[in-house]
């Protein structure tokens, strides 16, 4: 499945920012920032691209890319679903919304975050500042707050046909 | 009265999107194409999101909270002389000034919130006729640097990032050391999982952060500012942004501001989800573009910092006290406070409260006034148990301690910190094993692995509490525990590190008894930890209606639709999710 979602990546593309954004080091974490804005994670010919044509090292973009929570190094699904778990979410239930959307996506397997069809990749943040709507997340680019389990599987379901996607489990 | 002649006001901080926002503004539009709306910023009665204000045409202002888009055309009914107030909703009108919900705002001291909700963010004149930009040009024509450095010394304010170092002093450990250049970053990294005031001034009155740093950057002789804001803000970094080009535009950031020889600009860097860079030698490495680890100090920022320049970096909230102290005097500053710590502190309420939003008071208060007069009390009706102060890097506080003030000195003998403004408020259902465990989790995965201790410490204290909670661990454990507090505060490089423990260190010498019951009884008094709980249909509640079933995510639960009490819950598989509890709305399921 993830084989099937790897982004196609344009060589133009990426030596036009390193072009806009700089190719010394101080440029890798904005360059990494713009490439995984564009395809949700970071492809590994990206990465060789910005190694060949600046004179940001391997070993320091790997380095940061590791070192960053923001960033992935594993294709997403077409829409990304991040779950709040901040102290404020952690004590108001947030680990109930995690359970409930991985169910209705049929994503059972602990190493997995993207439903087998490839539509949606739930990810964990840190607080998004909304603390006292806990708990929160966020579809696409759409913050949700004051949620339970079956609120939140309600949310996905409407953002789901908004957007011609199946969600596996339908109840 | 036509709809024409009515402003609208709707808050739009990431929390009002949250609750909604978007769908009022389209009720409104669709009520009439040509409504006049603006957007605010967050004002901080995050409980009342949506938050709508109507200014009608004599100039009275109404406040209504918690609005959908059924309400709204209520609201407009009313303001057209058609309908009811729909007195349910109201915070304040001109007859209506002490309500409950107004009073949340009533007992604050807002300085360094002073703008926010009230002004559109994005527009540059809104903050300049709140005087706005009044104080830098003050600053530039009137005062030398070591004035500037005078009177924020006199203000006494202290760094609201959470180390409460003195400002002034900071500033003249930069202004006196050498160099052809110096940076001012603006730290927005806001770290703590619970806390938003960063966000909430960064999004909705930027231009008082921009007004901050061209002060700061005055005072120590900067001419390039960086601001580091979080990932997850990206309605703060947009705000942020537009504030930067307007204040160009009207030659406030540039060469030569305001005519002067004084020159200054800003760049945004945004973080990348890393906890560690809010510390300062981190937080300057990821802006070189390294991974953020932090560095051993001395040499501190101030002699070499940033491209080894000397750097100040100031929080957020405190570069957005500063136009108001230039503006009234440090003096007046002081004159709220206590000796210990003086001005106010904004403090960002969530959890089990009534009223959550930001909060900001006078030092000195009570903890118990900001949860009972401002925060009204307990949101569940079930007795408050404790507040965390400080996020990961701070304590639990009790509530026998509840009458402590808010101060640097008092807050610290609780075991736990001011912090960065923080307040999670807990009622007997969060298990406080499980909230040390939590922040052990978040420290462990956030540690850079630079320091031994702070790498595989946590880690070892993260298992010991997961022991605790899956009801293996044995009363020595407790012991370990506090040998490895000990340990990681001594053994650490930086401030992640050194205070990582104290969240168990607090829980642990005021909840003892929970810790007791997990390890000796076996049970969780909260009733959270999967291991130690079950969760069982009672027969005689169960009216048949299916939700649980349909809902358990790993089919435990049989019955036959529409028989009552048939449903029961195969223990084998269970995993304590917690799911059919939240479905079932005849309170059929027990949790123990
Ligand atoms: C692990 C760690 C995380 C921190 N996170 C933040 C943060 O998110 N925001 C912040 O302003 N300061 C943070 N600090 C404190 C900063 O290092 C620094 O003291 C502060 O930004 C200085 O500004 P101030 O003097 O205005 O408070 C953190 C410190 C440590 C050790
Ligand atoms: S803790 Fe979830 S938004 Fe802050």
């Amino acid at each position: 499945m993830e084989k099937a979602l790897e982004a196609k990546v344009e060589p133009e593309v990426i030596l036009g920012w390193i072009e806009k954004i700089g190719g010394d080091s101080s440029s890798t974490v904005p360059l990494l920032q713009a490439v995984q804005s564009e395809y949700g994670y970071l492809p590994r010919e990206a990465m060789d691209l910005i190694i060949q044509n600046s004179d940001i090292t391997g070993s320091q973009a790997y380095g940061v890319a590791t070192f960053y929570s923001q960033f992935r190094l594993k294709p997403v699904g077409r829409h990304i679903i991040r779950i709040c778990h901040g102290t404020a979410c952690h004590v108001s239930g947030a680990d109930r919304l995690k359970t409930s959307l991985r169910h209705i996506l049929n994503i059972s397997d602990e190493e997995q975050d993207t439903a087998e069809n490839g539509s949606y990749t739930i990810e964990e943040v840190a607080c998004i500042g909304c603390c006292s709507q806990a708990p929160v997340m966020v579809v696409s680019e759409d913050v949700l707050g004051n949620l339970s389990g079956a609120a939140a599987q309600r949310a996905l379901k409407k953002h789901a046909r908004q957007n011609d996607e199946i969600v596996t489990n339908i109840l | 009265m036509d709809a024409d002649n009515l402003n609208v006001i709707v808050g739009e901080g990431t929390c009002g999107i949250a609750a909604g926002s978007k769908e009022v503004i389209d009720a409104f539009r669709k009520y009439d194409p040509e409504i006049n709306i603006r957007t605010v910023g967050c004002v901080g009665m995050c409980h009342q999101e949506v938050i709508t204000e109507i200014n009608d045409n004599n100039g009275n202002r109404f406040l209504y909270g918690q609005v959908t888009k059924q309400v709204v055309p209520k609201i407009i009914r009313y303001h057209m002389g058609e309908g009811n107030l729909p007195k349910d909703h109201l915070i304040f009108s001109p007859e209506e000034q002490s309500s409950d919900k107004w009073q949340y705002l009533g007992n604050q001291t807002r300085i360094a919130l002073r703008n926010v909700g009230l002004m559109d963010p994005a527009s540059i004149s809104d903050y300049q006729q709140r005087d706005g930009y009044k104080a830098i040009k003050k600053v530039i024509e009137d005062m030398t640097p070591e004035q500037v450095i005078g009177e924020v010394e006199a203000s006494h304010l202290r760094g609201r990032g959470g180390a409460g170092f003195p400002t002034h002093l900071k500033w003249n450990f930069a202004r006196q050391s050498e160099g052809d250049i110096k940076y001012l970053i603006c730290n927005g990294d806001e770290g703590d999982p619970g806390a938003f005031m960063d966000r909430s001034l960064l999004e909705g009155d930027p231009h008082n952060i921009i007004e901050g740093m061209l002060i700061a950057a005055y005072a120590i002789g900067s001419s390039m500012g960086y601001a580091y804001i979080r990932a997850e803000y990206p309605l703060a970094v947009k705000n942020f942004g537009k504030a930067i080009a307007d204040a160009h535009e009207q030659n406030i950031l540039g060469k030569n501001i305001l005519g002067s020889d004084f020159s200054f600009d800003i760049k945004i860097k945004e973080g990348a989800g890393a906890f560690v860079c809010g510390e300062e030698t981190a937080l300057i490495a990821s802006i070189e573009g390294e991974r953020g680890m932090p560095r051993f100090k001395p040499p501190f920022p101030a002699i070499k910092g940033l491209f080894g320049k000397p750097t100040i970096i100031n929080n957020v909230e405190t570069l957005a006290n500063l136009p108001w102290i230039i503006s009234n005097g440090g003096a007046a500053y002081a004159a709220y406070g206590t000796e210990d710590s003086k001005g106010t502190k904004v403090f960002a309420l969530a959890g089990a409260i009534k009223k959550g939003g930001l909060v900001e008071v006078p030092m000195g208060t009570k903890i118990r006034d900001v949860l009972e007069s401002i925060g009204g009390g307990s949101s569940s009706g079930k007795p408050l148990k404790a507040v965390q102060l400080g996020g990961p890097s701070g304590g639990c506080i009790p509530e026998k301690l509840f009458d402590t003030t808010i101060e640097y000195a008092a807050i610290n003998a609780t075991g736990a910190i001011m912090g960065s403004g923080g307040m999670i408020v807990m009622d007997e259902t969060t298990c406080m094993v499980d909230l040390a465990r939590y922040f052990l989790s978040f420290t462990q995965q956030e540690s850079c692995g630079k320091c031994t201790f702070c790498r595989i410490g946590t880690l070892r204290m993260k298992e010991l509490l997961t022991k605790i909670c899956d009801g293996n661990a044995v009363m020595g454990d407790l012991d370990a525990l506090d040998e490895l507090t000990e340990q990681i505060k001594k053994a650490s490089l930086c401030g992640l590190g050194q205070t990582a423990p104290n969240p168990v260190a607090t829980t642990l010498k005021y909840f003892r008894n929970e810790y007791e019951a997990h390890i000796k009884d076996k049970r969780c008094p909260a009733a959270v930890c999967k291991s130690l709980i079950t969760h069982t249909i009672i027969p005689d509640t169960c009216t048949g209606c299916s939700l649980c079933d349909i809902q358990c995510p790993v089919d435990a639960i049989t019955g036959q639709k529409k028989v009552k009490g048939s449903y029961s819950i195969d223990q084998a598989k269970c995993i304590n999710c917690g799911m059919c509890f939240e479905v079932c709305n005849s309170k059929a399921i027990v949790v123990e």
